[in-house]
């Protein structure tokens, strides 16, 4: 006798509460929750501009989290994403401004670059077998090293305007046109992940290496291509922000790119990407990234004094994720 | 298995031999490389980083993160000067308080990675936030300036080449090295970081060990930031910023596994020199400012490189 | 005499699953019971209720007359439970010493004594025959020296009440033999032991009592063994009679497929000739150590080759990497270590089924729709009765003799040329072992060439066409086999004993 054999998320109570139990619908519902308490205490929270301001910083927050995720699945990180996300703006700026190329043209080669150098790191990681901690740690000076040496720390601040003019875009609900961006590159990286072949050797491999390796899923491949996606989404993230500042600055992501790091890692992480590898969750990076901007910026609506502003986001943080894993844990008790 | 093979698989040979090759080459290169004072700088330098480096190694040992070592080490410090400027307490209770921020700090992390069962990567984040906050909250950005003299003076105190501080940190390191090696609870902390079920099934009680990890921790950095102060001569708020980077490369390069259950003390205390040197280097051969950068990335690839002839899990 | 442990009415549900229903079990000081059910019917679970792993939702747990309710492991060890679960459990960096005596660290002015850890841990070792030095770190052992030194660890807590979780499932019966007299000597100094198997013949040469549950229910409730035959325990089981297998009659045919000839490798081995063509099943027998999975990691090019040949097709080839193996020459190779090289524990039953497959099935830009994943698994899940909730289910959370089901059922699946099998059927019940051996037939029908190693004699007998025997990392005598138990039994341990007699 074998149990019947269904597919799908079975839980005894069936598929809507299991949703319901998943961490992407705590981290929305906690999400949502703050901002009608943000709404409630300041009127500046929901103005038309105070939204098109946030859900312009959380479209780039968004892509800097997808360009860590894809990494974190590996079981790897990669602390070079700003390093990158910079160089390969400047490439950019460079084909735009000094070069003279069509906007897509230099799109696609900074695109292209970002790529490359995360490709770079991919390698270095493979090749030499250590973790790519210690890798990206090295290229993340190297790269940023280069980038100013070549670039004598210069911007190219006179960009073509119909590049500019691109994240200027107000769309439905006051939100960033670039919010619907990054929720197109979501959904790609949720296809990329969830069905096709590649993906699912990612997930293998992130998991399981040994076990992915002797059931012929080629591990170093994987590894190289996930960099250099990562490398290619940092580049992403870095000429959205340059369209938002109307130049390609060096200096955008802070010294040596580690201004980004913060974002990169908590939007994955708070959406339930493992730091082990072997799982992501898209949305969830989504919603962690969400959930982060708009509680900083709802408290610095809240005008609550520039000192403690930052002890009270750790401790709402702290709470939100604290709520989220008592919710969690209710769920299992009642075996949902 | 001969002895050159037995001693390529250590973590820390080849990272010896690079360090001595780097020492060496520099030597040649900049004679005033080998002054008593640049090594007296060097030590200084080392003595703190050390301490803040074994604070994330202990947090590896059991397979997670700290993201706030800084941030209590900062918190420390400012209470520490805090204590003395506003309160005029005396040193070694000040050195007692700022103990326990180190201890309360870490006692958090550990309470709330363990009873919550979240990521410590996403707490520690978060107490980050809580830590540096106050720091800001209790200072506003003004350093503490009324240090008694006494703390000075050890700060900046020296044989010859060797600052006191490293005598505090050398006693310490000694202490972590024989604690992971033969302690029973450094024996568990790399028990739970190894294999956490079969810990728990060998009766281990997790929660202990992940709380004490943190505690060590947050003393460790504690610790680290009253020496800070004692070297800057004053209570600055920013102390601890910069910590994160090497707080976690010292250790991976002196062959931790991020994912836990195995961490080197001597292979830490050599990464921590290795990037030393490096710094070193750059500022002596006065090299383009600009190029820095590049070349510290190039250099630990190339540390790294030099220490890999070991077994590569 | 007051009974050392009695479980009334347990019951325990996981999410989709009713592991355990209104269970019972007694157990008397001096006593060994036998704990029996198929793959999944709540053996494991009823274990670490006893152990405290696991809080039972309803029921009482009575020790020494007297009701616990343990909150984790470490209370179960303090009131003097050792367990060895069906998981290995070990510390893989730290050392086979210090891993044995984990759970009291001896210890002199505070810090660790590793003269004494070592001397302890030599001390109960020994009598299980296990002679490897105590400094080796356990990740270098292979499996079944982990099991042994696992049990070790066990024994070493001096436990009155001693529970065993498929103790004997990667071990080699020479072994077993050892660690039953050592389980006689305890019982008769009054420990309470628990033992787990899903081999027979261990049960009714050792136990005393037996429980046997079925789909979480008692099928009956300690009573004793005697009295009763294999068939009423296996009725007990399943609920009916037991199946045999059928065989598939096929012929091996044309030139060997894949062929070592005098090869070396970096691992030990000397001289190894072997070879097998399509439609053949070579057994490949040895104790512990004898090198038979270290040939087979050479041969799928895990481990270096550094003299001889090995040829595919009567070629000479050289592989350097699994890659090379599995999508050049199309050699696959199913691991003894489900845990670590067999699974994708934190993947679903699908994913870890269908790993082998996704070549073949993705579309178009790679697409690989859940849809013909599904229908490429499903076949291979029914056939082998893995017994899931859902095929979404993580592998992590199925039973021990399930996970090894999936482990293998990805390689049945996978259509390769050659195929070795290494311990397929451990911690498989006897039931789906029968459908395991046909399947075996099956394909090796089909025209793969299948190498099978395996310590399980009788499944060698019943399977193999031919058995190589291995003894210290050489091939040292080949047998046809012509399925009569007795005889071969004898020829096999006698080319062992041969060779161990010359050293
Ligand atoms: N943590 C868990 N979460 C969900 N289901 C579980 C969990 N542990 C066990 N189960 C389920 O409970 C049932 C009983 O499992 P158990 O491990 O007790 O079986 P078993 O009798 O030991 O089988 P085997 O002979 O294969 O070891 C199985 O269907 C299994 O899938
Ligand atoms: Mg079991």
């Amino acid at each position: 006798m074998s149990m019947k054999v269904v597919d799908g998320r079975a839980g005894p109570r069936g598929p809507t509460l299991a949703l319901l139990a998943s961490s992407e619908a705590g981290l929305l519902l906690i999400t949502v929750g703050f901002v009608i308490l943000f709404s409630y205490l300041t009127p500046g929270f929901s103005s038309p501009f105070n939204t098109y301001a946030l859900t312009r910083v959380l479209a780039i927050d968004v892509v800097i989290g997808f360009s860590m995720m894809v990494v974190l699945v590996t079981g790897g990180l990669n602390l070079a994403v700003g390093a990158i996300g910079v160089c390969a703006v400047m490439v950019g700026g460079w084909a735009m401004e000094v070069a003279g190329l069509p906007i897509l043209v230099a799109v696609v080669l900074a695109l292209a670059s970002g790529a490359a150098l995360g490709a770079l790191n991919g390698i270095l990681t493979v090749a030499m077998r250590v973790h790519s901690f210690v890798v990206t740690l090295a290229t993340m000076s190297l790269f940023f090293g280069a980038m100013i040496v070549m670039t004598k720390a210069q911007a190219f601040n006179a960009l073509p305007a119909a590049f500019v003019s691109l994240a200027k875009l107000k769309t439905y609900f006051f939100a960033s046109s670039m919010l619907y961006i990054s929720i197109g590159i979501g959904v790609l990286l949720w296809w990329l992940f969830h069905h096709t072949l590649i993906g699912r050797q990612i997930l293998a491999a992130g998991a399981n290496t040994s076990a992915a390796r002797l059931s012929g899923v080629p591990v170093e491949r994987t590894i190289v291509v996930c960099h250099a996606l990562s490398g290619a989404l940092a580049a992403f993230a870095g000429l959205m922000l340059t369209a938002r500042n109307g130049a390609a600055l060096p200096s955008m992501a802070g010294q040596l790119g580690m201004d980004w790091l913060l974002p990169a890692f908590l939007a994955p992480v708070l959406g339930g990407t493992l730091l082990t590898g072997g799982t992501l969750s898209v949305a969830g990076t989504f919603l962690g990234a969400a959930m982060v901007t708009v509680l900083s910026n709802g408290l610095l609506q809240l005008e609550l004094g520039e000192f403690w502003v930052q002890a009270f986001l750790g401790i709402i943080l702290l709470v939100a994720v604290a709520l989220d894993r008592l919710r969690a844990h209710l769920m299992a008790k009642r075996r949902i | 298995m001969s002895t050159t093979m037995q001693l390529l698989r250590t973590d820390w040979f080849g990272l010896l031999v690079a360090f001595l090759l780097g020492a060496i080459m520099l030597g040649v290169a900049q004679p005033s490389f080998l002054s008593t004072y640049n090594i007296y700088v060097i030590l200084t330098a080392f003595a703190l980083s050390v301490l803040v480096a074994l604070s994330q190694m202990v947090i590896v040992a059991i397979g997670q993160l700290n993201l706030s070592v800084g941030a209590i080490g900062g918190l420390a410090a400012i209470t520490f000067a805090g204590a003395m400027d506003l309160w005029n307490v005396p040193i070694p209770v000040a050195i007692l308080i700022g103990l326990m921020v180190g201890v309360a700090g870490g006692a958090l992390n550990g309470v709330v990675t363990h009873v919550t069962g979240l990521n410590a990567f996403v707490v520690t984040l978060a107490t980050l936030s809580i830590f540096k906050g106050t720091n800001i909250g209790i200072t506003e950005a003004q350093p503490f300036y009324d240090i008694p003299e006494a703390v000075k003076t050890f700060g900046n105190a020296r044989f010859g080449f060797f600052p006191y501080l490293l005598f505090v940190s050398g006693a310490i390191l000694v202490a972590v090295w024989v604690f992971m090696r033969r302690a029973v609870l450094g024996r568990q902390l790399l028990a739970v970081g190894g294999n956490r079920n079969a810990a728990e099934l060998s009766g281990i009680s997790i929660g202990r060990v992940v709380v004490a990890a943190h505690v060590l921790s947050g003393t460790l950095a504690a610790v680290a930031g009253m020496l800070a102060v004692a070297r800057l001569q004053l209570g600055q708020p920013t102390i601890g910023d910069d910590w994160l980077i090497i707080s976690f490369a010292a250790p991976v390069i002196g062959g931790a596994v991020l994912a836990g259950g195995h961490v080197s003390v001597g292979g830490t205390l050599l990464g921590v020199a290795i990037i030393m040197l490096i710094n070193n280097a750059l500022v002596l051969l006065n090299v383009n400012p600009y190029a820095v950068q590049l070349l510290l990335g190039a250099l630990i690839l190339a540390a790294v490189a030099l220490s890999r002839f070991r077994d590569p899990a | 005499m007051t009974e050392k442990l009695v479980i009334t009415g347990a019951s325990k549900a996981f999410p989709g699953v009713q592991a355990l229903d209104d269970v019972s079990l007694a157990l008397a000081p001096g006593c060994i019971h036998a704990l029996l059910g198929e793959n999944g019917a709540g053996k494991s679970t009823l274990i670490k209720i006893i152990t405290g792993v696991h809080r039972p939702d309803a029921g009482t747990v009575l020790l020494d007359g007297e009701p616990v309710q343990f909150a984790s492991p470490r209370e179960a060890i303090a009131r003097g439970i050792s367990a060895v679960h069906q998981e290995r459990n070990l510390i893989p960096r730290f050392s086979v010493g210090e891993n044995i005596v984990l759970e009291n660290l001896p210890r002199r002015r505070g810090l660790v004594d590793y003269g004494e850890v070592r001397e302890t841990a030599r001390r109960f070792m020994a009598p299980l025959g296990l002679e490897i030095d105590p400094d080796t770190p356990v990740r270098n052992l292979s499996v079944a020296r982990m099991q042994l030194v696992e049990i070790a660890k066990a024994l070493s807590l001096d436990a009155r009440l001693l529970v065993l979780d498929e103790p004997t499932a990667s071990i080699t019966p020479y072994e077993t033999e050892t660690l039953f007299r050592l389980l006689r000597e305890l019982r008769d100094k009054g420990v309470a032991i628990l033992f787990v198997s899903h081999k027979l013949d261990e049960v009714f040469e050792l136990c005393d009592s037996v429980t046997v549950l079925r789909d979480g229910r008692n099928a009956c409730a300690s009573r004793p063994l005697e009295g009763l035959d294999r068939a009423d325990v296996v009725r007990l089981m399943i609920g009916r009679e037991e199946q045999t297998a059928r065989r598939t009659e096929r012929t091996a045919t044309g030139e060997p497929v894949l062929a070592l000839r005098n090869v070396g490798t970096e691992l030990g081995h000397r001289n190894v000739d072997l070879e097998v063509r399509a439609g053949e099943i070579v057994g490949l027998y040895g104790l512990v150590g004898a090198g038979r999975t270290e040939l087979a990691k050479a041969i799928i090019g895990a481990a270096k080759v550094t003299s001889g040949e090995v040829q595919v097709d009567g070629k000479a080839v050289t592989i350097d990497s699994v890659a090379t193996a599995l999508s050049r020459h199309r050699i696959g190779y199913v691991s003894e270590d489900r845990k670590h090289e067999g699974l994708i524990l934190m993947h679903s039953v699908r994913r870890n089924v269908a790993v082998t497959v996704w070549g073949r099935i993705a579309r178009a830009l790679g697409w690989l729709p859940n849809r013909a994943e599904r229908d490429a698994v499903t076949p291979y899940i029914d056939r082998l009765q893995v017994r899931t909730p859902s095929l979404a289910q993580p592998v992590s959370l199925l039973s021990g003799g399930n996970q090894q089901k999936v482990s293998v059922a990805k390689w049945i699946a996978a259509e390769v040329r050659v195929l070795i099998i290494d311990e397929p059927t451990v911690g498989i019940d006897i039931q789906t072992k029968v459908y395991l051996h046909e399947l075996i037939h099956e394909l090796a029908a089909a025209g793969t060439a299948v190498i099978l190693i395996s310590s399980d004699m009788p499944e060698m007998i019943s399977l193999a066409d031919r058995i190589a025997v291995m003894s210290e990392f050489e091939v040292v005598g080949e047998i046809d086999n012509d399925h009569d138990a007795t005889r071969m039994g004898e020829a096999i341990m006698a080319r062992i004993h041969k060779v161990e007699g010359a050293t």
